[in-house]
């Protein structure tokens, strides 16, 4: 029974640590319809910016958050306006065209990275890295505690912003009906780049947190890019609740499948991509669409 | 098992439904081999939907669909199409790169005759002909007129050898002209020998065209017959006057 | 052999470098006949690739994994005893098995989706085979002693790329081709027309894997030595989609265009460390590039070139009236 907890507990820090990996993706899906490759390398940059941060100014990683998320909002905004502005928009859905174009994009950053920091594996290692805080049995580190905090409060944050604000509601409005949000006075093209912004944003606020708990290369970020389609495939693609609870069932899969099965670790990473084309395949409106069947049959006329 | 006489094509108590919409009704009718049978309604009354269940772009929550006597629910399009029913598309879908001919070729290819070389050369051309597209053969049909479209959508069905060719708002966004032609081309194919299924807005050209049709409203049949009883059924009338507003500003 | 060329005179440069290729070992240097060796393994690379991804529109960033089955099988055959030829045939039908595999499931999506369901697939097969004992791990493994001969591995590779491209041309002209360039415009349309689409994309994943499976074997006889980072690598699988998409997808020419850009740069990126370390940049820009400016690739801004070119305005046919455009 305490194992079960201990773990559940894990679950349930690695979930945040997800979802806020997987909102950037999902706000850049919601409202232009893009499947945003670029969002590895984005995280990827964040994490390294918090290296050197924490290199040369002694920064702690969690408080450069402060210092890196606006400043990648800012270069959010900037990749939209000289690039991706230019793509032409499919009603149908996302288009190969913005595909490859960003996953250029993710190759060209990987390069940047190579190019400013080299290939050698990077980590951080603050005071507290070692840290960890008994709970139940089980030893938290307090990183991950951290994270888990930092995310809450991101999220919380996000949601706030799309309830209770101006710009939140219009954001909602573009991701749900385009043409009748323009209609109603929104001005799609500078919600467009406000929401690349932000989705940047909240890539480099994964990425920071993930330097602060694993070490990294500038190859990394595609198994976590991966994770993070498979938990917006898993959440419904189009509702951010759906994200949190499509982060929630891939860390506790990950976490208890790690703790109760025989699978290596090393083969963890293969459990996420297979979930990823399964649920593609098996149930592609998510966990919604899985509801809503399961929902007609029970309440069946 | 040999076909019925007479009766090609029969729909038995099929319903659809999307989620919490039920789209289709329990619908039921028969078509007779040779006959040109309409589908009216007003709009959203689930025709298309219908056409969709019968050729098998998605399959019928309920019911069943027997043509010549064989159960087609379950089988692919592809697969009902190897069997002698076809559709053509309300909204356009050419394949736009392609050259008309080369569209055309794609039905003669695949479809129930499944035709190769010399022999599949001949019936493009011919296809081509019959609808009057032969001087637009090498053009892309990305650059077609509405009109041609219509008319290509037809003759790629036409080319896969149906026996029932179901046509869905061909004379949609025609013209007075264009209009009188299709009419002139779904009798000449009804005359070659094949059945039609039309669902068609234009009440003059059903009325001129249709042996039987059926009416649906919201999913449900509201009344069957030829053209000259059921148009003047009062619940026809009462269905598509809610209707008749928005079709008097159009 | 004249017939054909006389029915299609644009053959004919292709005839000739065919024959330069085939009668190179007779007077080229061996450097050079390594890069032409490397040239015409990306052509079969690229060229097979086109199959599904250019023509029948599905791009699939996971072919790395059949050009490592290919390698793998003949190593560990030839390991075993096994003639190195007798181990192609061998090999592709296992790659094409796997692509059914493959396939089956993620063929239900569509475009963009089945491209990252691909990219998890590739990843997947990385991680299994890193971590397989009998595979050699991460270390890789050695073609036996005495299998190799460098005139027969030019030959090989040089017939394979030459077969691969009357192949692929020859699908392309026929039924098979027109179906799967239906498939690529409009899949329910096609469907609608009696084209069996999934099985469509089947059949031309199965070739397309198989083609690129003996490549990958035909790697493995001249390199000697192969590991998963060599041939299952995602920059492999990253160079084998530019290939077409820099060239022009769905063309006969772009493939072999783009895989002749990038064998080229690849001698170049081998002789300067410093663009050695900036492939990405220029495959990322290269991608940013076409992406934004020109999706049809190398052939396609070609062909918008020869269009602007002035004509002679031939009038139209009588009784059509002339449509403004």
């Amino acid at each position: 029974m305490e194992k079960f907890v201990v773990v559940a507990l894990n679950s349930l820090l690695t979930a945040g640590l997800y979802a806020t990996m997987s909102y950037g993706l999902a706000v850049i899906y919601g409202v232009m319809r893009i499947i945003n490759l670029a969002h590895a390398g984005l995280m990827m940059l964040a994490a390294y910016a918090t290296w050197a941060l924490n290199d040369r100014f002694g920064l702690d990683p969690f408080l450069s958050i402060v210092i890196v998320a606006p400043a990648f909002f800012l270069l959010g905004m900037g990749l939209y306006a000289t690039v991706i502005r230019w793509l032409p928009r499919s009603s149908a859905g996302p288009s190969m065209q913005s595909l490859l174009l960003l996953f250029g994009v993710w190759l060209v950053l990987q390069n940047l990275a190579y190019a400013i920091w080299g290939g050698d594996t990077q980590s951080i290692l603050t005071p507290y890295t070692m840290e960890s805080i008994p709970i139940f049995g089980g030893r938290f580190g307090v990183p991950q505690i951290l994270v888990f905090v930092v995310s809450i409060l991101s999220l919380v944050g996000l949601n706030l912003v799309l309830r209770r604000t101006y710009l939140g509601k219009a954001i909602r409005a573009v991701t749900q009906n385009r043409d009748a949000a323009m209609l109603s006075g929104v001005n799609a093209g500078q919600i467009a780049a406000v929401a690349f912004g932000i989705g940047t944003a909240f890539a480099a606020m994964g990425g920071s947190m993930l330097s602060a708990l694993y070490a990294f290369t500038p190859d990394f970020g595609r198994s976590f890019l991966l994770k993070a389609f498979c938990i917006i495939v898993l959440g419904g693609m189009e509702s951010f609740t759906g994200v949190a609870v499509g982060a929630l069932v891939l860390a506790f899969i990950e976490n208890f499948a790690s703790a109760y099965t025989a699978i290596p670790v090393s083969y963890q990473d293969a459990i996420s991509f297979t979930l990823l084309v399964v649920v593609l395949v098996a149930a592609p409106g998510g966990l919604p669409g899985l509801w809503r069947l399961l929902d007609r049959r029970v309440v069946a006329r | 098992m040999p076909a019925e006489e007479g009766k090609i094509l029969a729909v038995s108590s099929v319903s659809k439904r999307f989620g919490g919409l039920l789209a289709l009704d329990s619908v039921s009718f028969e078509v007779q081999r040779g006959e040109i049978f309409s589908v009216i309604g007003p709009n959203g009354a689930g025709k298309t939907t219908l056409f969709s269940c019968l050729v098998g772009t998605y399959p019928p929550t309920a019911g069943s669909v027997r043509f010549r006597g064989e159960e087609l629910k379950g089988l692919r399009n592809d697969q009902v199409v190897a069997r002698g029913l076809v559709r053509t598309h309300q909204i356009v879908k050419p394949f736009r790169d392609m050259t008309v001919s080369d569209n055309v070729r794609v039905g003669v290819l695949y479809g129930r005759l499944r035709l190769r070389g010399a022999k599949a050369r001949e019936r493009v051309d011919e296809v081509l002909s019959r609808t009057q597209l032969g001087h637009r053969a090498q053009a892309k049909a990305g650059i077609l007129s509405i009109g041609e479209l219509k008319r290509l959508e037809i003759a790629r069905a036409l080319a896969t050898g149906p026996e029932v060719l179901c046509l869905d708002e061909v004379m949609g966004g025609l013209n007075p002209a264009e209009i009188q032609q299709a009419m002139a081309l779904v009798r000449a194919l009804r005359d070659s020998g094949l059945t039609i299924l039309m669902i068609e807005h234009h009440v003059h050209a059903v009325a001129g065209l249709s042996d039987r049709l059926v009416v649906l409203n919201f999913g449900k049949k509201i009344a069957e017959g030829r053209p000259a009883e059921a148009l003047r059924d009062p619940a026809v009338v009462a269905a598509y006057l809610g209707d008749e507003t928005k079709e008097a500003r159009a | 052999m004249t017939g054909l060329l006389r029915r299609h005179p644009a053959l004919l440069p292709g005839v000739l470098f065919a024959a330069f290729l085939l009668l190179a070992p007779l007077f080229a240097q061996r450097g050079m006949l390594n890069d032409l060796w490397n040239m015409a393994f990306f052509v079969v690379l690229a060229t097979a690739w086109n199959l599904l991804g250019g023509f029948a529109g599905q791009v699939s960033l996971g072919y790395s994994a059949f050009v490592g089955i290919g390698a793998y099988t003949t190593v560990l055959l030839a390991n075993a005893g096994w003639s190195p030829w007798l181990t192609l045939p061998i090999g592709a039908a296992l790659a094409a098995a796997f692509s059914v595999v493959v396939g089956l499931p993620t063929f239900r999506l569509r475009g963009p989706y089945f491209t990252i369901a691909t990219i998890g697939v590739g990843e997947a097969v990385r991680v299994i085979a890193s971590g397989l004992e009998f595979t050699g791990g991460s270390s890789g493994l050695r073609m036996p002693a005495g299998t190799f001969d460098f005139n027969a591995n030019y030959y090989a590779m040089v017939v394979l790329a030459l077969l691969t491209l009357a192949l692929v041309a020859w699908l392309q002209r026929h039924a098979f081709g027109l179906g799967l360039d239906a498939i690529r415009q409009d899949i329910d349309a096609a469907e609608a027309l009696g084209v069996p689409s999934t099985r469509a994309k089947l059949q031309a994943h199965a070739i397309s894997s198989a083609l690129v499976a003996i490549a990958g074997g035909l790697f493995a006889v001249n390199f000697q030595f192969i590991s998963p980072g060599s041939v299952f690598d995602f920059r492999l699988s990253l160079t084998i989609v530019l290939m077409p998409i820099v060239g022009g997808m769905g063309t006969m020419t772009g493939p072999v265009v783009g895989a002749l850009l990038f064998s080229y740069l690849q001698i170049k990126l081998l002789a300067s460390p410093v663009l050695r370390d900036s492939y990405l940049f220029i495959y990322g820009g290269l991608l940013i590039v076409v992406m934004l400016f020109e999706p049809k690739g190398i052939v396609g801004l070609w062909e918008r070139l020869i269009a602007l070119r002035p004509r002679r305005q031939a009038p139209p046919p009588v009784g059509e009236v002339r449509r403004a455009s």
